[in-house]
């Protein structure tokens, strides 16, 4: 039937441009016809004969034929309550044949017969689109409800560790004290080389196959239009199942920080598994929806573009109220996953979203990732602040070591771990994408972020020094320097710190710290030592000097017994310097007081001190309550 | 509100509140500093004047409309450069106290901006689906041999739509509690027809019983917005506007009139604020903020008679329960109103007349589908850029102001 009915339209078109040309001329309208005979044996003279020219009745009856049966059949079809894909075929092909004779007779549309005819058929393909529609949408719907994320997760699990688990196993603390040095380690990468198929596959094909009559009918619109919104509610859900919330920047900023820690945590696992997953899956299906259609690149790009816009700028907007919240130094860390993130996932983003609608996603997500960039920069000023605003008053008793110090060289230990994406950060505020894989592995003494790294040491140093002078007595001055200096060049020297900030420096700081060291003798022990020089054999003096020696070294013990050095083998150290000097000094004198023949009867009355108790004195010097710990920041 | 106050006490004395401190100032500092201070100070004044004034100067039918949002936008962000740079020149000031607290004050007030101009990017994305939509009633009843009924069922069906997104959007803004979405599709789904059966019988839409409507209803998916469900506009604006008061004589006195200069700063961000909430769909849209502006400021004048008009606009009769002030959003209103009145009174075949009446509001639909399509890009841009220039200052500032070199 339909091949006859394809023959009655064409004889119909031949018949009107034959009319229409001959309009003015009946035989120019009689040449017409016989070339078409000419042409085709069913262009016959008599097929074409002058009743069907003359006669709109018979002329159109083949299209209105041809309409009461598409319009009986498309009824059929919208009256059977089963859903029009258990018959699609039928359907599918009855809505083809519903089109092609509207686009066959539109020239002809002119003709009032043919005119009414085709207003008909518009009126039958509307029906049909509407159902078409609803299947599409119902489609998409059932499709979409099948796959459940969490009950599809097995298939998502690589590497034992569910991508939508919203219960980060390991907390990692970053506590920044004593020797525990933990940097929250970045969680275990899943493999996220899985596309998903997000509909079964032979619901695309369905899918597909309507969407092509629905743009070929014109209804393409519309068609988009339901694509869109089934798919964007699936990836609202489906980021909502990865325990992501929809945060304002002012609920960012008021989150205590541990909450927002795990919100970070459970961000870049929800970023990683739509950008790396979600995503992709979501163009391959606009792809396979939309493919096979002429203008189908553009209708698969713009799809995409509706249906991951949402998704992709909620999660752009996180990461966007993290650059933007407090500079903290203590979120440091986390920043720097969230920058990380972002700067991994940029090439996914250029991948994904590379078409004309989508590139001003991949902007926004390199726009948000320099902030990341600047907001740790301002961390660090912030670090700056903190170090160089820190009281000059809050000193240690003792002179031990200063919770500030112990607190910046643990933090900036754990920052060097992160040295690679620091130098990156700190390169002149150029930040690049294409430096970062080409970036030289190994630490670097000369670069911006050493500079800034020896600057803050240069800050903390200048606010010790500053704190030292609280310290009424030089020596014990001396002693906070050494303890701090110590604990400072140590934590750098069995560190990346130490190849950051170069030989040099730890050189020069350690010969402070010898400085310190020597003042300190200096100022503590050369008075004493000035008691045990013997000028005179005189007993008076004699007698005078000692009685000098005692009472000082005495309070020299009590005092500096009070006094903290925290490094034993610092400790060592400044006991034997002063034993090396004080010891033979004190025997030199004592070996020579016993000689003085007025003193030397009852010189044991005089002699406070033996060697060894000189020796056992000193092993009690800076053992001090007082700085025990050293506190904690 | 201490304006009020001041007010009350002595009007007149008020007329030249800000000149006379800077005169006296004047007498006190004989600096160059000083004198180009204060030339600055008031060109900066008058330039807000300026803009403002022209603002102001626009006729009703194009207050809030897209163009001119988008000009309000670009005012901010030309004040926003100047008040910088004013800052930037003046940093020894900025550091000290008081300035240093009114400056950083402003910062974190631009910070509370930012959910605003979030929100309003997903409200232009909602005015971009009833575009959407408008264009499938352009596209049904335009370009057609002749229109019949299957193109106006077409037509009607995409009105629904999109009467029902503006009627949804609306309700979402005025009780943020039935965003309540859940994700249990089939029963939220279930809901949400009903309410829109409800809503439907009432609306100037309503007509015949096609069972296509009932279905396309239930279907009906507007825009999420990106922002949490219990975020709302109205309380955000209230936070951007909690304490912004004129500056007091010794304040002025401390900072050398720069304390003007932040207050002036601080309402335009609350006033443009404010506008965009009011123009553009966003969630819990509330517009009940005071502007309590000392009328002897210049530039109040043209300021507190935005203010006044856009209220005025906001409590007409036919914008009270609008989803947005825009002036496209009305036309879009008004297109659906009138297609939709059209599409129930015609009888086909169409009559010659009500062709030549079809073809004509066709006409009006394009023209409108036209203007969001030229102005919505444009805004989004805007938006975004105020955005990060908001960020940016505050960036800047944050760092100029705690550098530890300045530390007290």
């Amino acid at each position: 039937m339909s091949e006859n009915n394809g023959e009655e339209k064409l004889l119909a078109v031949a018949r009107h441009i034959a009319k229409t040309l001959g309009q003015t001329n009946n035989n120019m309208a009689d040449d017409i016809l016989q070339i078409f005979s000419n042409f085709d044996g069913r262009f016959s003279k008599e097929k074409l004969s002058d009743e069907g020219v003359g006669n709109d009745t018979v002329r159109c009856a083949a299209l209105e034929q041809t309409v009461n049966s598409l319009d009986r059949q498309i009824s059929d079809h919208l009256s059977s309550e089963n859903s029009v894909c258990c018959n699609s075929t039928a359907f599918l092909s009855t809505v083809d044949e519903l089109v092609s004779t509207i686009e066959d007779w539109s020239p002809l549309s002119d003709d009032k017969v043919v005119g009414a005819c085709l207003q008909r058929a518009d009126d039958i393909l509307q029906q049909a689109m509407f159902r078409a529609e609803e299947e599409f949408r119902s489609l998409m719907e059932i499709g979409g409800e099948s796959f459940d994320v969490t009950r599809n997760s097995d298939e998502l699990t690589q590497n034992g560790s569910s991508l939508y688990d919203s219960n980060g196993e390991e907390d990692d603390e970053e506590e920044i004290d004593g020797d525990e040095d933990v940097i929250p380690v970045a969680k275990a990468v899943v493999d996220y080389d899985v596309v998903i198929d997000a509909l079964p596959p032979a619901t695309v094909n369905d899918l597909r196959e309507i969407a092509k009559r629905m743009i070929a009918a014109g209804f393409g619109k519309e068609c988009s239009h339901v694509y869109g919104g089934c798919r964007r509610e699936f990836l609202e859900e489906s980021l909502s199942r990865l325990g992501l919330q929809k945060l304002s920047i002012s609920e960012v900023h008021k989150m205590p920080w541990q909450e927002l820690e795990d919100e970070i945590e459970r961000w870049i696992k929800a970023s990683n598994v739509a950008l790396k997953i979600l995503f992709p899956s979501e163009r391959r299906l606009c792809n396979r929806v939309f493919s096979g259609l002429s203008s189908s690149s553009a209708a698969a790009d713009l799809s995409f573009m509706e249906v991951c816009r949402g998704a992709t700028i909620q999660l752009l907007n996180f990461a966007d109220a993290v650059a933007i919240g407090s500079r903290s130094p203590e979120r440091l860390f986390r920043v720097l996953d969230v920058f990380e993130t972002m700067r991994d996932l940029i090439p996914e983003f250029e991948l994904l979203f590379s078409d004309q609608y989508c590139s001003f996603l991949v902007n926004e997500a390199i726009t948000i990732w320099k902030r990341l960039g600047e907001a740790i920069r301002g961390i660090f000023i912030e670090l700056e602040n903190l170090i160089s605003r820190d009281p000059v008053k809050a000193i240690v008793p003792g002179g031990g070591l200063h919770p500030i110090t112990r607190y910046v060289m643990n933090y900036l230990r754990a920052v060097c771990r992160s040295h690679q994406t620091l130098e990156l950060v700190f390169q002149d505020n150029a930040l690049s994408l294409k430096d970062y894989p080409k970036h030289d592995d190994r630490l670097q003494s000369n670069s911006s972020f050493s500079v800034q790294i020896s600057w803050i040491m240069d800050l903390l140093e200048r606010n010790l020094e500053a704190k030292s002078k609280i310290y009424k007595d030089p020596a014990l001055c001396s002693v906070f320097m050494m303890n701090n200096g110590r604990y400072i060049v140590q934590k750098t020297k069995d560190s990346e710190l130490g190849t950051l900030l170069g030989d040099d420096w730890i050189r020069k700081h350690s010969a402070k710290i010898r400085q310190c060291h020597m003042n300190y003798v200096r100022s503590s022990w050369n008075k004493l030592f000035g008691f045990l020089k013997v000028e005179t054999m005189a007993a008076k003096p004699m007698k005078e000097k000692l009685k000098m020696f005692n009472l000082h070294f005495e309070v020299i013990c009590r005092v500096q017994s009070q006094w903290f050095v925290f490094d034993e083998q610092l400790r060592e150290e400044l006991r034997i310097s002063i034993e090396k000097l004080l010891l033979p000094a004190y025997g030199s004198f004592i070996g020579r007081f016993r000689i003085v023949p007025e003193l030397a009867k009852n010189s044991d009355k005089y002699i406070k001190f033996g060697i060894e108790d000189v020796e056992a004195r000193l092993t009690t010097l800076f053992q001090g309550s007082g700085g025990s710990n050293g506190g904690r920041k | 509100m201490p304006a009020t106050d001041y007010q009350g006490s002595s009007p007149s004395s008020l007329t030249n509140f800000g000149r006379s401190i800077l005169s006296f100032r004047r007498e006190q500092v004989h600096s160059m500093e000083g004198s180009t201070l204060e030339i600055e100070l008031d060109s900066f004044q008058q330039h807000v004047t300026d803009r403002f004034l022209d603002l102001s100067s626009v006729v009703q039918d194009e207050l809030l409309s897209l163009k001119w949002v988008g000009k309000l936008l670009d005012c901010f962000l030309i004040c926003q450069e100047e008040f910088k740079a004013i800052l930037h020149t003046h940093k020894a000031q900025v550091l000290k106290s008081p300035l240093d607290r009114m400056v950083s004050d402003y910062f974190e007030r631009s910070v509370k901006a930012l959910d605003v101009c979030n929100a309003i990017r997903d409200g232009v994305e909602q005015i971009r689906l009833w575009q959407k939509l408008l264009e499938i009633v352009l596209y049904a009843l335009d370009h057609q041999r002749s229109v019949g009924e299957g193109q106006f069922r077409r037509a009607k069906k995409a009105l629904i739509d999109l009467s029902i997104s503006m009627l949804e959007d609306n309700k979402e803004s005025a009780s943020i509690a039935h965003r309540n979405r859940s994700f249990g599709r089939s029963n939220g789904g279930r809901d949400k027809d009903h309410i829109h059966h409800h809503s439907h019988g009432n609306s100037h839409t309503s007509h015949g019983n096609n069972s296509y409507q009932h279905r396309s209803l239930g279907h009906f998916r507007s825009l999420s917005w990106s922002v949490s469900r219990n975020w709302s506009a109205a309380r955000q604006l209230q936070a951007i506007g909690s304490n912004i008061n004129p500056p007091k004589a010794n304040d002025l006195m401390a900072t050398n009139g720069l304390a003007m200069s932040v207050y002036i700063m601080n309402s335009i961000l609350l006033f443009v604020m404010w506008s965009l909430v009011a123009a553009i769909p966003c969630q819990d849209r509330g517009l009940q903020v005071h502007f309590t502006i000392p009328r002897s400021y210049t530039w109040s004048i043209p300021f507190l008679s935005l203010h006044e008009r856009i209220m005025e606009e906001s409590k007409k009769r036919d914008r009270k329960n609008a989803c947005g002030l825009l002036r496209e959003i009305q036309q879009i209103e008004k297109c659906v109103r009138v297609m939709s009145e059209l599409a129930d009174s015609v009888h086909f075949p169409l009559s010659e007349e009500k062709e030549g009446e079809v073809k004509q509001r066709v006409q009006e639909v394009s023209h409108v589908c036209d203007a969001l399509k030229d102005g919505l890009d444009p805004l989004e841009r805007q938006v975004r850029e105020v955005f990060h220039r908001i960020v940016r200052s505050r960036t800047e500032g944050l760092d100029s102001l705690g550098r530890p070199n300045n530390a007290e």
